[in-house]
C-alpha cells in the first residue's frame, strides 16, 4: 500500500516535471507567429500542401501560421524572401522539386546551402496519363507509335529544364520519341489532354487526381523502380525497357539556413507529428503523396542530389 | 431539364437558409467594396478570405467566394465611373464612357447603366451555367492553344480599334506593354528575360502593380500636382437621374456584351479584362454612334460592363465541370474546395449534386442581390468625392501601396508600383494614353505563351492557327477589325499618295 502511494506520487512529480520542461520549451520557443511562405499562387499543389500544414501545425506549436503566397520566378521569389528574412525561426517556406530543378538551368541566385531543410513531407513519382478517348490506352501502345513516327506524339509538361523535360530526354534516347509541349499554366495543361488536343501528359498523380477518379485520364507508366501501391496495374518505365527514376516530385518545409538548430529540432518534432496524424495521411493519400518524412542531413542531401541529377541531365 | 430544375429549386432552398444567405450578402459586400476601393484587387479579397473559409462548410465556403468574386468584377466600375480608377483591371473600359459621363454630371445615370448591365450580363451567364454547363464545358475544351492565340490577338487588335483618333500613339503605347510584360522568367524554358541581374525583377512585372501605378497612384500625383478636385463641376445636377428608357435604349449592346463575355469566359486564362475589351471595340464598330465613343456613350458603358460580368458565371463552368480553373479567382475557388476534400469535376455532379445547384443557386441571387449592394456602396463612394483632395489623395495611395504589396507579398512590387505612378503621371501630362499600356502588359504574355505553345504543340508549323477552323475564323475577325477601324487614316495615305501623283 505504501509503496503504491509512493509509485504515484514519483509518477505524479515526474509528469509533473515533464510538464514544466515541455512548457519552458514552449515558452522559449516559438513564442509568436511564424510566416507561413508557399512560393506559388493559391491552387497548387504547393499551395494545398502548405495550407494544410499551417493548419495542422499551429495546434502542435501553439502559435498560428499565416499563410502568404509570393508566387514568381519557379517558386524562387519566395525563397529570395525566406533568404533576406532573418534565420530566426519564424519564417518557414515551401521547397519543391520544381523549383530545385530552375536551379539547375540557371534560374535565381538561390543554392541548396542558403535553406535549411526541416522535412521532405510530401514525394511522388510522375507518370504518363493519356486521355480516356485517345488512341493508345497502354504505355506499350504509346511507345510504340512514339517508335514507328518519331515526334508525332506531343507530351504536355510544365516546360524545358524541368525533371519533365529530362525524361523526355531520356525516353528520346531510348528511341521513344514524343514532342515536348510545355504548359506553364496548370490548368491548361491539365485542358490539353482532355480536350485531344495532346497525346499524353506528365504529371503526377496527386495533381490530376480528379480526372483520374473520374476517368477522364488513364495512368499507362509510372517513372520509378516499382509500382505505385495505389496504382499496381501500372507498369514502371524499367519493366517496359527504359530504366528512368530518381526524378520525383518532392516537397519539402524548410527553413532559412544558419536557423538555430533547437529551433529547427522543435519544427522537425511538430512536423514529423502532423505527418503522422489521421488528418495529414488523409491529405497524402488523396494526393497520392505519402512519404515517411525525410529530415536532418539526409533530407538536405536530397536537395542537393536533386540539382545535381538535373544539371548532369541537361548537359549532357 | 426536370431534373435540373429540381436540383435548381432544391439549391435555391439551400441557397435561402439564414446562415447560407447572410454569407452571400456578406461576401458580396466585401467584393464590392474590395473592388470598388483603387489598389485593392479582389483577387486580392479572396485571397485574404481564403483562411476564413477554412471553418465554413465547403458548399458556405464556395458562397463566400463566389458573392466576392460577383461583387467585386462589378465594384471595379464604381470608382471607375466615379473617379476615373479603375477598381480592378476589367473596369479600364468603364473609364473611357463612364468616367466621360460623370464629368457631364451623369454620375448617377452612369452608375445605373453599369449595374444594370453588369447585373443582367452576371445573370444570364449564371443562368448559362446552370442550364448549359456541360456543352460550354466541351465548347470550352475544343479549344486548344492556337484559338487560345486567336482570342487574345483579337483583344490586342481591339485595343487598337478603341483608339479614338491616335492608333499610332496607341500602338506605341500597347507594345510598350507587351515589352513590359516579357520582363521575368518566360513561359516555356524558364530562363530570366530582362531581369539585369536583379533577382526580383526575374519574378517579372504584374499588371496588377503597373494598373495600380499608372491610374491609382498617376491620377493622384496628378491630381494634387494640379491642384484639382476629383469632384468634377457638375456632380450634384440632381435632375439627370436615371429613366428607364435610357436602360431600354442599351439593350441590345447589354445582350451582345453578355453573349462576347459569355463565350470568353470560358475560356481558361482570358477573364474579365479581354472579355469587357473586346465588347467595347465590338461595341464601338457596331453601333451607329461609333464616332461619338469616348465622349460618354451609354452603350460604350453597357456592353463591356455586361461582358466583364458575364464571365464570371462562365469561368465557373470549366472549374465546375472539367476541375480546371480559368482564372486567379477561380483557383482560389478551388483552393477551398480541395481544402475541404471536394475536388470538382464531373465527379462532383454526380457525389454531391445539391452541391454544386446550391453554388448555381447563389450565383443567380448574388446577381440580383448585387443590384442592392452596388447601389449601397455606391452611395457611400459618393461622400467620398466629396473629401478634400488631399485627404482622398492619401487615402488612395496608402490603399495601392497595401494593394501593390498584396498582389504576391513582396515589396518589390510597391517600388514598380510608386515607379509606375511617376510614368503614369507624365504620361498623362503629355497626352500619352496609358490604358493600352496595362492591356499590353496583360494579353501580351497570354499571347506570346498561347503563340509558343500552338507552335511546339505543332511540330513549330505556323499554319497551324490559320487551318484550324475556329481559329482562323477568329484571326480572320481580328483582321477585319483593324482595317475597319483603321480605315479612315489608310485611306487618307492612299489619298495622299494619289493627290501627290496627280
Amino acid at each position: 500500500m505504501k509503496t503504491k502511494k509512493l509509485t504515484t506520487i514519483t509518477g505524479l512529480a515526474c509528469s509533473v516535471a515533464l510538464g514544466a520542461a515541455t512548457l519552458a520549451g514552449a515558452q522559449e520557443y516559438p513564442d509568436r507567429p511564424i510566416e507561413m511562405i508557399v512560393t506559388f499562387g493559391p491552387g497548387g499543389g504547393a499551395d494545398l500542401m502548405g495550407r494544410t500544414a499551417s493548419q495542422l501545425l499551429e495546434p502542435r506549436l501553439g502559435v498560428p501560421l499565416p499563410v502568404s503566397n509570393v508566387a514568381g520566378a519557379s517558386g524562387n521569389a519566395g525563397l529570395t524572401q525566406l533568404r533576406t528574412n532573418p534565420a530566426d525561426g519564424y519564417s518557414m517556406a515551401t521547397l519543391i522539386s520544381l523549383t530545385v530543378a530552375s536551379w539547375a538551368s540557371g534560374l535565381g541566385d538561390n543554392a541548396p546551402e542558403d535553406f535549411d531543410v526541416v522535412a521532405v513531407v510530401q514525394s511522388s513519382p510522375s507518370f504518363l496519363f493519356v486521355p480516356a478517348n485517345g488512341p493508345h490506352q497502354t504505355a506499350e501502345a504509346l511507345f510504340e507509335e512514339a517508335r514507328a513516327n518519331p515526334g508525332t506524339l506531343t507530351v504536355a509538361t510544365s516546360g524545358y529544364g524541368t525533371q519533365d523535360d529530362v525524361t523526355l530526354k531520356l525516353l528520346g534516347e531510348a528511341e521513344i520519341l514524343m514532342e515536348n509541349v510545355p504548359f506553364q499554366a496548370p490548368a491548361e495543361r491539365y485542358a490539353s489532354p482532355i480536350g485531344g488536343h495532346t497525346s499524353a501528359i506528365y504529371e503526377e498523380p496527386g495533381d490530376v487526381a480528379q480526372f483520374v477518379r473520374a476517368g477522364q485520364l488513364v495512368p499507362v507508366v509510372v517513372f520509378d523502380t516499382e509500382r505505385h501501391p495505389e496504382f499496381p496495374d501500372v507498369p514502371t518505365s524499367a519493366e517496359l525497357g527504359v530504366e528512368i527514376s530518381g526524378l520525383d516530385n518532392f516537397r519539402t518545409l524548410s527553413v532559412k539556413a544558419g536557423t538555430d538548430p533547437e529551433m529547427v529540432a522543435r519544427l522537425e518534432e511538430a512536423i514529423v507529428d502532423m505527418v503522422a496524424s489521421p488528418e495529414w495521411q488523409e491529405f497524402c493519400s488523396q494526393t497520392y503523396s505519402c512519404i515517411e518524412p525525410v529530415t536532418g542531413d539526409e533530407a538536405q542531401q536530397m536537395i542537393v542530389d536533386f540539382r545535381e541529377t538535373i544539371a548532369a541531365r541537361l548537359g549532357s | 431539364m426536370m431534373d435540373t430544375l429540381q436540383l435548381l429549386g432544391g439549391g435555391f432552398g439551400a441557397a435561402f437558409h439564414l446562415a447560407a444567405f447572410t454569407t452571400i450578402v456578406v461576401g458580396l459586400l466585401v467584393g464590392v467594396v474590395a473592388g470598388a476601393l483603387p489598389g485593392i484587387s479582389f483577387v486580392n479579397a479572396m485571397a485574404m478570405a481564403l483562411p476564413f473559409t477554412y471553418v465554413m462548410e465547403p458548399t458556405q465556403s464556395m458562397l463566400f467566394l463566389g458573392g466576392i468574386y460577383v461583387g467585386g468584377v462589378f465594384g471595379g466600375s464604381i470608382s471607375a465611373i466615379m473617379i476615373n480608377v479603375p477598381g480592378t483591371p476589367a473596369s479600364l473600359p468603364a473609364t473611357w464612357e463612364g468616367y466621360k459621363l460623370t464629368q457631364q454630371g451623369q454620375v448617377k445615370r452612369a452608375l445605373a447603366i453599369a449595374l444594370t448591365a453588369s447585373a443582367t450580363g452576371g445573370l444570364v451567364s449564371a443562368l448559362v451555367l446552370s442550364f448549359l454547363s456541360a456543352p460550354f464545358a466541351s465548347f470550352a475544351l475544343s479549344f486548344s492553344q492556337p484559338e487560345f492565340f486567336a482570342a487574345t490577338l483579337l483583344g490586342l487588335v481591339s485595343v487598337i480599334a478603341i483608339a479614338k483618333d491616335q492608333p499610332f500613339v496607341t500602338m506605341v503605347s500597347l507594345f510598350l506593354g507587351i515589352a513590359i510584360g516579357t520582363v521575368g522568367v518566360d513561359p516555356l524554358y524558364g530562363q530570366a528575360r530582362f531581369s539585369f541581374g536583379i533577382s526580383e525583377m526575374e519574378s517579372g512585372i504584374r499588371f496588377v502593380v503597373v494598373m495600380i501605378g499608372l491610374f491609382a497612384v498617376g491620377e493622384v500625383v496628378d491630381l494634387l500636382a494640379t491642384n484639382r478636385s476629383l469632384r468634377p463641376s457638375g456632380t450634384r445636377a440632381r435632375g439627370l437621374g436615371v429613366k428607364f428608357s435610357d436602360l431600354w435604349g442599351v439593350k441590345w449592346a447589354i445582350a451582345r456584351g453578355t453573349a462576347l463575355g459569355c463565350m470568353i469566359g470560358v475560356i481558361p486564362g482570358a477573364g474579365a479584362t479581354p472579355g469587357a475589351v473586346i465588347a467595347y471595340g465590338v461595341e464601338k464598330q457596331v453601333s451607329r454612334r461609333r464616332d461619338e465613343f469616348g465622349t460618354g456613350v451609354p452603350e460604350g458603358l453597357a456592353a463591356p460592363e455586361a461582358a466583364k460580368n458575364a464571365t464570371t458565371g462562365a469561368a465557373m463552368v470549366p472549374l465546375l465541370t472539367l476541375g480546371i480553373p480559368g482564372s486567379a479567382a477561380t483557383a482560389i475557388m478551388l483552393a477551398a474546395m480541395m481544402l475541404h476534400g471536394v475536388t470538382p469535376g464531373p465527379l462532383l455532379f454526380i457525389m454531391d449534386p445539391s452541391m454544386v445547384y446550391t453554388i448555381f443557386a447563389a450565383m443567380i441571387i448574388a446577381n440580383v442581390l448585387m443590384i442592392v449592394c452596388g447601389i449601397g456602396v455606391a452611395q457611400a463612394f459618393s461622400t467620398l468625392m466629396r473629401t478634400p483632395p488631399a485627404v482622398l489623395g492619401a487615402f488612395i495611395i496608402v490603399l495601392s501601396v497595401v494593394g501593390a504589396y498584396g498582389v504576391r507579398n513582396n515589396i518589390f512590387d510597391v517600388y514598380v508600383c510608386l515607379a509606375f505612378g511617376v510614368v503614369g503621371w507624365a504620361m498623362k501630362r503629355i497626352g500619352f494614353p496609358t490604358a493600352p499600356l496595362v492591356l499590353g502588359v496583360i494579353l501580351g504574355p497570354l499571347a506570346e505563351r498561347y503563340f509558343l505553345t500552338s507552335l511546339a504543340n505543332s511540330r513549330q508549323d505556323w499554319t497551324v492557327f490559320f487551318t484550324r477552323p475556329i481559329s482562323a475564323t477568329i484571326l480572320g475577325l481580328a483582321a477585319l477589325f483593324i482595317l475597319w477601324s483603321l480605315w479612315p487614316n489608310i485611306s487618307g495615305l492612299l489619298r495622299g499618295r494619289h493627290a501627290r501623283k496627280a
